[in-house]
């Protein structure tokens, strides 16, 4: 709950650029106002490991483009990957977001049942 | 020091050029909407984030909204992505 | 420095465009039409610092912010047509 709150202030904040405290005011008044969503309880385990990841990701995803760059990637494959069980709809959404964000691969389709299937683009053929 | 930080400024804006000019140009050919998808990661998203990180560095006073900026184009371009790769292929049990 | 940036961002601005027009296919469109509305805002901000008018800046920001939610309710709607 109350990440949800600093996360729309940080958002309002952001926007406005105005620290003051009228400001800081009306953006917590907006923040607690606004409907939300129950969100299941996670571990908070979870979710540091996911903000790391999105902390490798961001030079990862750099890495790859250049690499895409210089070596064509002339393949294209889709393979299947189970979901990690126990994840929240939450940390679904940031798992996918993570894949799609790296320009080799792009989440095509998300299955409730425990899968994604993962779309990405390789420079040999792969062997079937 | 101040030139550096110019420099890598500029750095950043022609990396972000090269990367929008390479990305773009996979559209004209004749692949697949997922290949070209991949493709536009690297212009759409990558490549304006670096633009806008360069023109961060060169008007740092107004970092909050280019901040906000970058925080919702990486969000938005890669929803986005996933929701066009999503409903433009007819696989599996949709 | 920045005005050749510009020059050079509404050139590639023009690939995207040329290829809406060219493609038939429908999902080929809608590829074009997302990479014109990020690089559109883009450009908006590489012209607010060019011009040193943060206003124009700010229309940009808020463009990227509310995000392309058009291009994706249209893609949605474009799937249950198809089917």
């Amino acid at each position: 709950m109350v990440s949800i709150v600093l996360f729309r202030l940080l958002l309002w904040l952001l926007l406005t650029a105005d620290g003051s405290g009228i400001n800081l005011a009306i953006g917590l008044l907006v923040a607690v106002l606004l409907p939300r969503q129950r969100l299941a309880p996670d571990r908070l385990r979870d979710w540091l490991q996911v903000l790391g990841k999105i902390a490798i990701a961001i030079p990862m995803a750099y890495i790859e483009a250049i690499e895409i760059m210089i070596w064509p990637h002339r393949h294209e494959a889709t393979i299947r990957e189970p979901v990690r069980p126990n994840r929240s709809a939450q940390l679904v959404f940031l798992d996918i977001f993570l894949i799609t964000f790296t320009p080799k691969t792009i989440v095509s389709h998300y299955n409730e049942a425990g899968w994604y299937d993962v779309h990405q683009i390789e420079r040999s053929s792969r062997q079937p | 020091m101040k030139l550096a930080i110019e420099w890598f400024g500029n750095l950043c804006l022609i990396g972000g050029t090269i990367f929008w000019l390479w990305g773009t140009v996979q559209l004209l050919a004749r692949r697949s909407v997922l290949f070209k998808l991949h493709g536009l990661s690297v212009s759409d998203t990558l490549g304006s984030l670096a633009i806008v990180f360069g023109l961060l560095v060169r008007i740092p006073a107004e970092w909050p909204l280019l901040l906000l900026a970058m925080i919702s184009l990486a969000v938005w371009n890669t929803m986005l992505g996933y929701v066009l790769a999503y409903c433009s292929s007819t696989g599996g049990d949709a | 420095m920045l005005e050749i940036i510009l020059i050079a961002t509404i050139l590639i601005l023009l690939i995207p465009i040329y290829q809406a027009f060219q493609t038939e296919d429908i999902w080929q469109k809608m590829l074009a039409f997302s990479s014109i509305s990020s690089k559109a805002s883009i450009i908006i901000l590489i012209v607010s610092v060019l011009r040193d008018d943060w206003w124009i800046g700010v229309v940009a920001v808020i463009i990227l912010s509310v995000g392309n939610a058009g291009l994706m309710l249209l893609a949605n709607v474009l799937k249950r047509i198809d089917h």
